[in-house]
């Protein structure tokens, strides 16, 4: 544990954007939704929930992914990867409820779901698993600072039952990355035909899979930068190389979906909708995936996170698809985020990616900064991230 | 949460080819509902409708079509208000149960659960349920059958002052004969389509036509069954998944962690 580090001018930027949102949040808590958001009676649901909820728990999967690939897969291999992935999980999720605070209408009832019994609905089963999930993600993250604190005795009872809570949490990944997808079957005349499918529960959970280890890469590829260790290329190009089999199997389950409803027409129409369909399949899965077949992409920083980053924008621009862009609803009806919407989500985003640089430097989150000695990490380091995690193995 | 249609079970006929376009039922709406006036805007649209769509304020609208019929241009009126389906897709959306099918026939809404989620207004097949988002405690408004009147004896606000009997009201069964009736005794008056007794399974209010619906505004292509199967399918077989996911995942971290058996040893020591 280290408490002495330096906050960066990196520090201060993310600051100045939470504050900005919390200060929007403000406004919508004194006047109503209606006063900072454009979400409508025809489109009740807009970027807050496409990318605050959807988009958030699709991040948050890196968590149970990672987790599943070491812990039940068991390759250890990617074992330095599992804490930072836990973290993410938990700040995803604990973005996606702070979302969720500001994005419900009367937030102060949100305890009913736990007392009631609905289970037809996708959305009583998303929010009974994700809240199950979030304490589990707590309890996994827990034990870290729970040993740098001298709480030995406490962790080691921890670790008794740390393998079923694991196992927990995988499965209520499971269950609830696709339930966000049955959420979206109920309304087959409102979503374009692009998007609406039968097996959007199975898309969900397969994309939630799929930018678990995109996102696990690009972090570590910030992380090195950032905290100044050196990145084991060939551990994360192993993991590059899953991700290749991820995106590819993907597209071809997204476009064989597409053909087998029948939908090619409405694919190669000029419409919008047809627009940003193939921006998604464009941008968010076959360029990603010709770039991550490259050996020299999967060996350089830059160009697999660039890779990585566009699988992460794929996965943003499908739950968008999905829950937004693809929604139809009267013909005179529009819906576009306004700023005070987008500047809330940037403001809860940019909260945990300072909560994440923060922790990242005081507590052992990354492996490789202990066995990094002093002498080859970087200078640009923050001289707090120099002192390291004594405690890690 | 649903309720299938009992003997009891109410139903209104819509009769569009009676209505005269007065809006009494609308006054009525919001005067039994305790809805506020709104200021009268003319927007880019058909004549002198008002308001454009149904909203926090407005559980019913009548609608003014102009529909060319015979040679000359006409207005044709439609209305909007809650279907109440038999197995209603707002209240299986619903994961506190704010919102539920009574014996009766009402699609009631109970204000006390509601956490403002709106996956009612995103579930709806008819676009019925309503938000006030300028309220800093906002709720969910639609139309309530006036189950309260219904309760006690009595026809729903709409149905009482309608002057020209487009609105009946009475036992679903009788209801679905009285409109199977009309259309048979006036072919030439009706399309021979009832809106509302296939639709998502069957609602409680049933709308009759002379034109066909797409034309008035209505909601069409809806699947004649009901809209909660889409989900149920997926969600009933949630348990099983639960319990077999679990133990699929148990066993393969004990299978691995035995292959690599001195590897987790060292592995265990170190935290998630």
């Amino acid at each position: 544990m280290n408490w002495r580090i330096r906050l960066t001018r990196w520090d201060f930027a993310l600051l100045a954007v939470t504050a900005v949102g919390v200060g929007l949040a403000v406004v919508r808590y004194a006047a109503g939704i209606g006063s900072v958001a454009n979400i409508n009676n025809a489109y009740p649901w807009g970027w807050w929930v496409g990318y605050g909820i959807m988009t958030m728990i699709a991040l948050g999967g890196v968590g149970f992914t990672i987790t599943g690939l070491v812990e039940v897969l068991g390759v250890h291999r990617y074992h330095s990867l599992l804490r930072p992935a836990v973290l993410m999980g938990l700040l995803c999720y604990s973005g996606a409820i702070v979302m969720l605070m500001v994005e419900l209408g009367r937030p102060w009832m949100v305890w009913m779901i736990l007392v009631s019994w609905a289970p037809t609905a996708a959305l009583y089963e998303v929010g009974w698993c994700a809240f199950l999930y979030l304490n589990v993600l707590l309890f996994e993250f827990a034990m870290v600072p729970l040993e740098q604190l001298g709480w030995g005795r406490l962790v080691r009872v921890m670790r008794v039952v740390y393998m079923p809570l694991m196992l927990l949490g995988v499965t209520l990944s499971h269950l609830h990355q696709s339930s966000l997808g049955t959420l979206m079957t109920l309304i087959p005349h409102k979503v374009n035909v692009l998007w609406w499918s039968d097996l959007l529960p199975l898309l969900f959970l397969f994309s939630a899979i799929m930018v678990g280890p995109a996102l696990a890469i690009l972090e570590y590829l910030c992380a090195a930068r950032w905290l100044g260790f050196e990145p084991r290329m060939d551990m994360i190009a192993s993991l590059a190389r899953i991700e290749a089999w991820l995106v590819g199997l993907f597209l071809i389950f997204q476009l064989g979906d597409l053909v087998a409803r029948g939908a090619v027409d409405a694919m190669l129409s000029g419409t919008w909708f047809a627009l940003s369909f193939w921006a998604e399949i464009g941008f968010g899965l076959a360029l990603p995936l010709v770039l991550l077949m490259m050996p020299e992409v999967r060996q350089s920083r830059r160009a697999l996170a660039v890779a990585c980053g566009l699988v992460i924008a794929g996965v943003l621009l499908h739950r968008l698809n999905v829950t937004v862009i693809g929604l139809r609803v009267r013909h005179w009806e529009t819906y576009v985020p306004s700023l005070g919407e987008i500047g809330i989500t940037i403001g809860i985003t940019a909260g945990a990616m300072f909560v994440f640089g923060v922790l990242a430097r005081i507590l052992p989150i990354h492996e490789e900064l202990a066995s990094t000695p002093v002498s080859e990490r970087r200078a640009a380091a923050p001289a707090g991230a120099l002192r390291g995690a004594p405690g890690v193995s | 949460m649903t309720a299938r249609s009992s003997a009891k079970s109410k139903a209104m006929i819509q009769d569009n080819t009676r209505c005269i376009g007065c809006r009494a039922c609308m006054v009525a709406c919001k005067s039994w509902n305790d809805r506020p006036a709104d200021h009268t805007d003319f927007f880019a649209g058909p004549g002198y409708q008002n308001p454009r769509d149904l909203d926090a304020n407005n559980y019913t609208l009548i609608t003014f079509n102009e529909i060319v019929t015979g040679a000359r241009p006409d207005w044709v009126f439609g209305r909007q208000l809650c279907m109440h389906c038999e197995q209603p897709a707002c209240a299986s959306a619903c994961p506190t149960t704010a919102l539920r099918k009574t014996e009766l026939g009402p699609v009631v809404f109970d204000k006390n659960r509601c956490i403002g989620c709106r996956a009612c207004m995103q579930a709806c097949p008819f676009l019925i349920p309503k938000y006030d988002y300028e309220n800093r405690a906002p709720l969910i408004h639609k139309c309530t059958f006036c189950a309260d009147r219904i309760e006690a004896g009595l026809k729903p606000a709409c149905a009482t002052v309608c002057p020209t009997s487009a609105i009946s009201f009475g036992d679903r069964d009788d209801m679905i004969a009285e409109a199977k009736r009309r259309i048979a005794t006036a072919p030439g008056t009706y399309i021979p389509h009832i809106y509302g007794l296939d639709e998502v399974g069957g609602t409680s209010v049933l709308h009759l036509s002379s034109v066909p619906f797409e034309q008035i505004g209505y909601v069409t292509g809806l699947p004649n069954t009901p809209m909660p199967d889409l989900t149920h399918r997926w969600l009933r077989v949630t348990p099983h998944f639960f319990a077999l996911l679990y133990a699929v995942f148990a066993a393969l971290t004990w299978i691995t962690h035995r292959r690599s058996h001195k590897q987790v040893d060292g592995d265990q020591g170190k935290t998630a």
